[in-house]
């Protein structure tokens, strides 16, 4: 019973429309603890699909689907403190929209018809666009729109580029389902031209989901227009979605024979964003971009990682876990900061050391996380991607990665600084109240993120190297 | 059977034409609802769909290209009292221009590829290219969000013709899927366009500036 990850959320969402809305605080945890446990249990059993034509297990989707659901059991219990201290008009309509977002994601990770992913990536843009305009105010409607338009259209094309992989399969007289678990086997039959042109305009689509560069600019409006429990599941999960269908495809590359073609893409790609990040995020004004701009940041590293291949890839895959872990944290602190500040800009806030020490604990915490120090497990997945680059004769490309993590992480050192430690408007010094369900969840998730630095279980490590030995490279 | 495939797509290479050179959006929802209809018969046509969950999927296609989708973007354009001009930020006289050089180059590129096709037609793949650039230059070149939407169900009667005539393989409920998903997000751009007028009184898109580094 895999579809039980995808059924739960879709039956508790449909149930948060139904219900009044003072019942959906309560499904938004319940279904929390149920899918995790659901998600669990899919990890040990590794139980077949009902549709075994459309939807299948593998190691990536599974460190995906945990992922996505611990942090939304993380989050649920957040959202209740969130929506206790601030109030949201449609909060029926966010809670539904929430779960249903849960249920499209999951869907995302047992995906194995290469059309069936598409749908479900689709229909998360479609489930977390009520989730950015929650707020209802113009610019909620401006970060929406661009969200919808842009990432439908990229996502069109991304439908294109499936429909290119059928073509390939006609051209080259495959017999086989068109699932990447059965074309992987085929691989080498396939068309290469027609797989190459697939190959550009999947990039293309999925890059503008997961926040490529220069396909990036619905991101940061997006993520600091969405309340802080949206932004951390949009930052925290989504783009892993969207890096699973490149993922998976780049994977099909690799087993035709295409990889280095691809591969050249993902990196190309993958220091673009980078570099863009780097620029953005030294001129920032608003904490909450700034924190955007890191996600761009950061799947520009997984990208370039897994366009690097071997050592690279698996740092790519520590990158993605813990990625999430600690960049869903730093939004939900952030979420703390606005709503006490009442501003999204820098220069509008100040001594957060002084007037919310729990919340800048774990906001500091999550930006020593971030910039890949450690004990948090960034660290690891940033240095196997440099070792990588240079052990595979890529120096200049470890040589400007390098040289952006040190941009990248003065210019956030700046403005964290001025966050903490700088100076408060005169009448803003007494101590903001905090709620112990609003700082408990990062100190969770920022806990994972250093266990799993210093101890990995062993079907974790596992899983980690089977997805990873698709994409070929030796350790 | 061939004859009528032609004279059919031959009036979506026209519908294009029509559709860039279109100063107002009745003319515009109206020409994308006959792209709408023919290309959702044309897989009937080949020869694809000859079975009975065929005919059923392609009624179920043609019920929402062409009539669900153009009539949700008419009924948002109509309760709102939306201005009526398409807004071009490349002007008509070009972007007509650009249509007729579009459509030469698609015949040209289209010859050059030697695909698997269940029917003769030499104007299919020209017929999918066009409509696939012509959606993105509508959606790059006007600054009427409506404009915009349009183009984007162009681009995506575009990717229907490659699917469906190029590829035997899609079932049809993972077509229906993506049909559904392309309804809902239609239905989605049809709600925030009401929102977006509401709140800055046109839907013209260079209003939208707010949000920039």
């Amino acid at each position: 019973m895999l579809e039980l990850v995808i059924l739960i959320p879709l039956v508790t969402g449909a149930a948060a429309f139904a219900l009044p809305q003072r019942f959906g605080r309560a499904l938004l945890v319940l279904t929390g603890v149920t899918h995790l446990a659901a998600s669990i249990y899919v990890w040990a059993a590794r139980p077949d699909a009902l549709f075994g034509a459309y939807f299948a297990i593998s190691p990536e989707g599974l460190l995906s689907l945990l992922v996505i659901s611990l942090l939304f059991m993380v989050i649920s219990i957040y959202t209740t403190g969130y929506l206790e201290t601030h109030p949201l008009a449609g909060e029926k309509v966010f809670c539904a929209s929430m779960l249903l977002f849960l249920a499209t994601m999951s869907m995302v990770t047992i995906s194995d018809h290469i059309m069936v992913m598409w749908i479900a990536i689709e229909a998360t843009t479609l489930a977390s666009a009520p989730l950015i305009y929650a707020h209802r105010s113009a610019e909620s409607l401006e970060a929406t729109w661009k969200y919808v338009l842009i990432c439908s259209v990229g996502i069109a094309l991304a439908l294109l580029g499936s429909v290119l992989i059928t073509i390939s399969m006609e051209v080259g007289k495959v017999d086989a389902p068109v699932s990447f678990s059965a074309l992987t086997a085929h691989a080498t039959k396939l068309d290469e031209i027609w797989l190459k042109a697939a190959f550009v305009f999947i990039v293309v689509g999925y890059g503008t989901k997961m926040g490529l560069a220069p396909m990036h600019t619905w991101l940061p409006d997006a993520h600091s227009e969405a309340p802080a429990p949206a932004s951390a599941l949009l930052s925290g999960v989504l783009l892993n979605c969207a890096y699973l269908g490149l993922f998976k495809t780049h994977a099909l590359m690799q087993a035709a024979g295409l990889g280095h073609f691809s591969g050249t893409v993902l990196m190309a790609l993958g220091l673009t964003s980078i570099l863009v990040a780097a620029t953005f995020i030294m001129r920032q004004q608003e904490y909450k971009r700034l924190l955007a701009y890191s996600s761009v940041e950061n799947m520009g590293i997984i990208a370039l990682g897994t366009g690097i291949g071997g050592l690279g890839a698996y740092g790519a895959m520590l990158c993605l876990i813990h990625h999430s872990l600690i960049k869903s944290s730093l939004f939900l602190s952030s979420g703390n900061i606005l709503l006490g500040y009442g501003s999204r800009l820098i220069k509008k806030t100040g001594n957060l050391a002084g007037r919310m020490p729990k919340t800048c604990l774990a906001f500091v915490g999550g930006f020593v996380g971030i910039s890949g120090f450690p004990p948090f497990g960034l660290f690891l997945g940033e240095l196997f991607i440099i070792v990588a680059a240079f052990r595979t004769g890529h120096p200049i490309v470890g040589g400007v990665f390098v040289f952006s993590l040190c941009v990248i992480f003065g210019g956030f050192a700046r403005h964290v600084m001025r966050l903490v430690y700088g100076p408060a408007a005169a009448d803003q010094n007494e101590p903001i109240p905090e709620k112990a369900t609003m700082f408990w969840p990062q100190y969770v998730l920022l806990s994972v993120s250093v266990l799993l630095c210093f101890w990995m279980p062993k079907t974790l490590y596992e899983t980690i190297a089977a997805a990873v030995g698709y994409t070929g490279g030796g350790f | 059977m061939s004859f009528l495939i032609d004279t059919s797509l031959a009036l979506v290479l026209f519908s294009v034409l029509i559709a860039l050179g279109a100063g107002r959006l009745p003319g515009l929802i109206r020409v994308v609802a006959f792209q709408g209809i023919v290309v959702s018969v044309v897989p009937l046509l080949i020869g694809h769909n000859l079975s009975a969950g065929g005919i059923a999927f392609t009624v179920a296609t043609l019920v929402i290209r062409g009539l669900v989708i153009p009539l949700a973007i008419y009924i948002a354009i109509h309760r709102r009292a939306i201005r009526r001009e398409v807004e071009p930020i490349v002007g008509l006289h070009a972007s007509l221009l650009a249509g007729l050089v579009l459509i030469v180059a698609a015949t040209w590129v289209g010859r050059s590829f030697q695909l698997p096709t269940a029917s003769d037609s030499r104007l299919l793949l020209p017929t999918a290219i066009s409509l696939l650039v012509a959606g993105m230059f509508l959606l790059m070149a006007r600054r009427n969000a409506i404009a915009m939407v349009l183009g984007y169900v162009m681009l995506e009667n575009g990717i229907y013709v490659v699917g469906t005539t190029f590829s035997l393989r899609t079932h049809h409920i993972v077509e229906f899927g993506i049909l559904l998903d392309v309804l809902a997000g239609i239905m989605i751009m049809a709600i925030l366009l009401q929102h977006i007028k509401q709140t800055s009184g046109d839907v013209d898109t260079s209003l939208m500036r707010s949000l920039k580094d």
